[in-house]
C-alpha cells in the first residue's frame, strides 16, 4: 500500500477498530433498508451513507485507492437514495451487501498486510449502473457537513455575545476542522482557520482558544462557535482556502429556543453536504435536533442528543490485553491472598488468637474485600453487551434463508446483556451453529409450513437474559420440532445406541442423542450446517468455558435451544478436597452438601454404591478409583467416608473423597491444548502453596454415573 | 511431504541433552528454556508418558517423561534431571529428560537423514542424526512429538 503518510502499527489498528463498527452499522443499516424497502427511513440511509463516507475518509488517508473509490461509488448511490432519485429494490440491497463483503475483504487486506486478489470492478460496474448518470458525481473534494460539535459549556458572556449577534440578525454556527496530522505547524494552520472565520464574523468561542493556538496548544480539530452574516457556502469557501485541514462539521447552530430554527435554505445546504470524516462529531443530518423548551444553549449542547456526542473525554479504549493482564494479576492477588489466610490459620492455632494474630485477621479481612471490589471492577471492565456479537447474525440469517430457499423473520431481543469478553469470544461459534440449525433443520418449507397451518416465513429468535448468576441466551424456532421417534431410529442405525436401549429412553433422553457424536437429524449433509460439525462439538465448546446447553422441543411448535452461561469465567469458589495425598478442587456452585458417612450405610443397587439421604437415593462414585489412583501399599478402607454431594440440573450424585479441606477462591487455568479435554477435569489452578491442583468438571461426572443418554459410554467408569 | 519439509529445515543450534546414556538434540527455537525437576500434580485419564502438570510462574503446563514418549526404558531422577520447556503453536509443554548437556552448533551438512535408525525409536520423531565432534546427536522432531493430536483417543481407559 502506497502512501504519503507515516502510517504505524497503532493507526492500523485504530483504522481497523472504527472499520469493524463502520461495516457493523452498515450492515445493520442495509438489512433494515431491506426489510422496509417500501417506505425506507431517511435515517437509516443516513446512517449507511455516513458510514461509507468516513470509511472512505480513513481508507484514503491509510492509502487503500481501491476502498476508496468503492465507498465514494456506495455514496453516490447511497445520495441518490437519500434524495428519493432511486428507491430500495433487491438488486440495490444486493449490490451493497456486495460492496460490503468486498469492503470486509479489503479491511481484512489490511489486518494481514497481504493483498487480497479481489477484483472491484463488478461491484463498480453495478453501481455506476444503479447511479445511472456517472456524470453527477459528487465532486472528489471534501465537503462540509451538518451535525452537532461537542463544544463546552457557554460561559455567560459567551452566551451575551450570541444573543445580541442574532438579535443583530447574524446566524450561528458551529464548525469543527480537522488539522491534518501531517501538518508541520498545526498551530498555524488552526490559527489561520481562526482569522478566516473572524474575518467574515465573530467568533464566540473556540477550542482550543486563541491562546491557546498563539501559544501552539492545539489537538486533532479545532472547534468554533462563531456568528456571521455571511452564507454557510460563503464560511465553507473561506475555510477551504486554509491548507491542510479539512472541515468535518459546519452546521447552522442550535440555540435551545425553538424558534430558531434555521430556514429551508440552509437546511438543505447542510443536509446535502456530506458528514463529517471522524467519529468525533457524528452528524445529526441538517435536521434540528428538538431541544428542551427554556434550557439555555449550553445544556442543550452538552446533554444533548446522545449520538452526536462520543463522550469522548469520559472513555478510553484499552487493550484487550491489558484487560486480560490485570484480569491474571488479580488472579495472584487472589492466590496470595490464600495464602496469608493458610498462614493466619496457623497462626491462631500455635498463638492461640494474640493480639499479632488478630491484627493479621483484620488486616487480612480488608484486604479481603479490596481484592474482591477490584476484581469486581475489573470484570464489570471485561463486560461487553451481546449486542458486539449479535450484530452479525442478522446478515448471516438473511444469506442461509436465501440459499435454503426459506423465508425467516429473525428476531434479536436482550442485545444490551452484558457478559465478558472471554465468553463472549467463545460463544459466537457455537451460536453461530446454533442459528444455522434453527434455520436449516428447524424451520420447514414454505409448502410443508403452510400444509401445517402455519405462516409461510418462520420465525427464529435470539435472545439474552439473565437468570440468577447466569445469563441465558435462547435460540428458538417455530419449525417442525424434534421427534423422539425419528430420532431413536436414527441412532440406532447410526449404531450410537442399541435398539433395546433405544426403546428403555424415555423422549425428552432420545431428544438428547442429538448431542451425541456424529449426530445429524438430516439425512444428507447441507451446504449450511453441514460442514462436519455436529452439535456434540456445540456442547463442548459451551461446557468449556463452564456453560451448558438444553433442547426442548415440541413436536410440530419448534425448538429450543437455551445456553446458560456464567458471567465470568476466571475465577471461581471451590471446595478442596484430597484424594490420595493430592488437593482436588470441586466448583462450590455444584455442590449441595458435604457428609460424613459410616461404610455401613452403603447399599448397592445394580452394582452401584448408592446412599439413601432423605428419602433419596444417590449414586456414589468413588473419584479415587475413577481417577485410577494408586493407593499405597497396606491402605485400609475407613469407617467413615466423606462424601461431597453435587447436582447438575436436577440429578445428584455423591462424590467419596479422603478428606476435606476447606473452601476459597480458585483461578481457573486451562490444562493447555497438549493435555486437552478429559473427562471429569475441567482445568487446574495454582493452591497458596504454589502447587497445581486439578479441578473436577461436575457436569461429566454426574453423566458418567446418571448416564445421560448418549454420552453413557463416553466417559470411563 | 513432511519428509521433504524436514530435509530442507537447516537447524543451526541445537540443545544437547541425554537419556539413556545416549544424546539427542532439538532446534534451540523450540527449546523455552530448561527447569529443574519440581513438584508435578498428576492428571487423571491422561495417557501414561503424560506426567502431570507443573506450576511455571503462574502458568500450568504439562510435563511428559520424553523416555516414555519415546519409547525408552524408565529411568531414574537424578541431580541432574531437567525439565526442558518446549513451546510449538503457542503451547508449551516440559520434558523431562535425564540431563541437559550443552547448545551445540551443526551445520546443516552434518545431518544425516534417519533412514538407519536405532529401531525403538519411533522413525516420526526424528529429523536426523547429527554428529558434533565424536558425539553421535539424534535430532527430535519436538513439533511431532509435542503435536496436539485429536487427545479423546488418548484418554486412558
Amino acid at each position: 500500500m502506497g502512501s504519503g503518510f507515516d502510517i504505524t502499527a497503532e493507526d492500523i489498528r485504530v483504522f481497523l477498530d472504527e472499520a469493524e463498527e463502520l461495516l457493523q452499522a452498515m450492515e445493520a443499516g442495509i438489512l433494515r433498508l431491506e426489510s422496509e424497502a417500501s417506505d425506507p427511513d431517511p435515517e437509516v440511509i443516513q446512517d449507511i451513507f455516513r458510514a461509507a463516507h468516513t470509511l472512505k475518509g480513513s481508507s484514503a488517508t491509510l492509502g487503500h485507492q481501491s476502498m476508496a473509490e468503492l465507498t465514494h461509488a456506495m455514496e453516490n448511490v447511497l445520495d441518490r437514495l437519500r434524495k428519493g432519485k432511486v428507491s430500495v429494490t433487491t438488486p440495490l440491497v444486493d449490490t451493497l451487501f456486495r460492496c460490503l463483503d468486498v469492503l470486509k475483504i479489503f479491511k481484512d487486506e489490511i489486518a494481514t498486510g497481504e493483498p487480497a486478489a479481489v477484483n472491484t470492478d463488478e461491484v463498480m460496474r453495478e453501481l455506476a449502473a444503479l447511479e445511472g448518470t456517472a456524470d453527477s458525481a459528487e465532486p472528489a473534494a471534501p465537503a462540509p457537513a451538518g451535525g452537532d460539535v461537542a463544544l463546552p459549556a457557554l460561559t455567560p458572556e459567551q452566551q451575551a455575545k450570541l444573543e445580541q449577534a442574532q438579535a443583530r440578525g447574524l446566524k450561528a454556527y458551529q464548525a469543527q476542522v480537522a488539522l491534518s496530522p501531517e501538518a508541520a505547524m498545526p498551530a498555524v494552520r488552526a490559527f489561520q482557520a481562526l482569522l478566516a472565520v473572524a474575518d467574515i464574523g465573530q467568533i464566540v468561542l473556540s477550542v482550543p482558544t486563541q491562546e491557546e493556538v498563539e501559544n501552539d496548544q492545539v489537538g486533532a480539530d479545532l472547534k468554533l462557535l462563531f456568528v456571521t452574516g455571511e452564507s454557510v457556502e460563503k464560511v465553507h469557501e473561506v475555510l477551504r482556502e486554509v491548507p491542510e485541514i479539512a472541515i468535518q462539521v459546519l452546521a447552522p447552530y442550535q440555540p435551545s429556543l425553538p424558534a430558531a430554527t434555521p430556514g429551508p435554505a440552509e437546511e438543505v445546504a447542510a443536509a446535502a453536504m456530506a458528514p463529517p470524516a471522524s467519529g468525533a462529531a457524528q452528524a445529526a443530518t441538517g435536521a434540528p435536533q428538538p431541544a428542551p423548551g427554556a434550557a439555555p444553549p449550553a445544556e442543550s449542547n452538552s446533554g444533548g442528543p446522545v449520538r452526536t456526542t462520543r463522550s469522548g473525554l469520559r472513555t478510553v479504549r484499552v487493550d484487550v490485553e491489558v484487560l486480560d493482564n490485570l484480569m491474571n494479576t488479580v488472579g495472584e492477588l487472589v492466590i496470595e491472598r490464600t495464602r496469608l489466610q493458610q498462614v493466619l490459620s496457623r497462626l491462631e492455632v500455635e498463638r492461640e488468637g494474640d493480639e499479632l494474630s488478630q491484627v493479621m485477621s483484620s488486616a487480612l479481612a480488608q484486604l479481603g474485600r479490596l481484592t474482591g471490589n477490584l476484581q469486581e471492577e475489573i470484570q464489570r471492565a471485561r463486560m461487553l453487551p451481546v449486542e458486539n456479537l449479535f450484530r452479525k447474525f442478522p446478515r448471516m440469517i438473511r444469506d442461509i434463508a436465501h440459499k435454503a430457499g426459506k423465508e425467516i423473520n429473525f428476531i434479536v431481543r436482550g442485545e444490551e446483556t452484558e457478559l465478558d469478553r472471554s465468553v463472549i469470544e467463545e460463544i459466537g461459534d457455537p451460536l453461530m451453529h446454533l442459528l444455522r440449525n434453527a434455520v436449516d433443520h428447524g424451520i420447514e418449507s414454505a409448502e410443508e409450513r403452510l400444509a401445517a397451518g402455519k405462516p409461510a416465513a418462520g420465525t427464529v429468535i435470539l435472545e439474552a437474559f439473565h437468570e440468577e448468576n447466569h445469563i441465558i441466551i435462547s435460540v428458538r424456532d417455530d419449525g417442525r420440532g424434534v421427534d423422539p421417534e425419528k430420532i431413536r431410529a436414527s441412532a440406532v442405525r447410526k449404531g450410537i445406541i442399541s435398539e433395546e436401549a433405544a426403546r428403555r429412553l424415555s423422549d425428552p433422553e432420545a431428544v438428547n442423542l442429538i448431542w451425541a457424536p456424529g449426530f445429524s437429524t438430516k439425512q444428507e449433509v447441507s451446504e449450511v450446517s453441514g460442514r462436519g460439525v455436529g452439535l456434540d462439538v456445540v456442547q463442548k465448546n459451551i461446557e468449556r468455558i463452564n456453560g451448558s446447553v438444553e433442547i426442548r422441543s415440541t413436536v410440530g411448535q419448534g425448538t429450543e435451544f437455551r445456553v446458560k452461561l456464567p458471567l465470568t469465567l476466571a475465577i471461581i469458589r471451590a471446595l478442596q478436597v484430597e484424594l490420595v495425598g493430592t488437593t482436588y478442587c470441586i466448583p462450590l456452585g455444584s455442590v449441595v452438601e458435604t457428609d460424613r458417612i459410616p461404610t455401613s450405610e452403603i447399599q448397592t443397587v445394580r452394582q452401584r454404591e448408592v446412599i439413601v439421604k432423605r428419602g433419596e437415593v444417590i449414586p456414589l462414585l468413588r473419584l479415587a478409583e475413577a481417577f485410577g489412583l494408586q493407593r499405597p501399599e497396606g491402605y485400609e478402607e475407613p469407617e467413615e467416608i466423606f462424601v461431597v454431594i453435587v447436582a447438575v440440573m436436577g440429578r445428584q450424585i455423591g462424590l467419596v473423597v479422603d478428606s476435606l479441606i476447606g473452601e476459597g477462591d480458585v483461578v481457573i487455568k486451562p490444562l493447555g491444548r497438549f493435555i486437552g479435554e478429559i473427562p471429569g477435569i475441567s482445568g487446574a489452578t495454582i493452591m497458596g502453596d504454589g502447587d497445581v491442583a486439578i479441578i473436577l468438571d461436575v457436569s461429566s461426572l454426574v453423566d458418567s454415573v446418571q448416564g445421560e443418554a448418549g454420552r453413557l459410554e463416553t466417559v470411563a467408569q | 511431504m513432511v519428509q521433504d519439509q524436514r530435509e530442507q529445515q537447516a537447524i543451526s543450534q541445537i540443545v544437547v541433552f541425554q537419556m539413556d546414556n545416549e544424546y539427542y538434540g532439538a532446534d534451540i527455537a523450540v527449546v523455552r528454556e530448561v527447569v529443574p525437576l519440581q513438584r508435578v500434580t498428576y492428571v487423571p485419564r491422561t495417557p501414561e508418558y503424560v506426567l502431570g502438570v507443573i506450576n511455571l510462574r503462574g502458568r500450568v503446563i504439562p510435563v511428559i517423561d520424553l523416555r516414555r514418549r519415546l519409547g525408552l526404558p524408565a529411568g531414574a531422577v537424578t541431580k541432574a534431571t531437567r525439565i526442558a520447556i518446549g513451546e510449538v503453536d503457542g503451547d508449551q509443554v516440559g520434558m523431562v529428560v535425564d540431563s541437559v548437556e550443552e547448545v551445540a552448533r551443526v551445520p546443516a551438512d552434518a545431518v544425516e537423514p534417519p533412514s538407519s535408525l536405532l529401531s525403538q525409536l519411533d522413525r516420526e520423531h526424528v529429523l536426523g542424526v547429527a554428529k558434533v565432534g565424536d558425539r553421535l546427536i539424534t535430532l527430535l522432531d519436538l513439533r511431532q512429538i509435542l503435536m496436539r493430536e485429536e487427545r479423546k483417543t488418548a484418554v486412558a481407559q
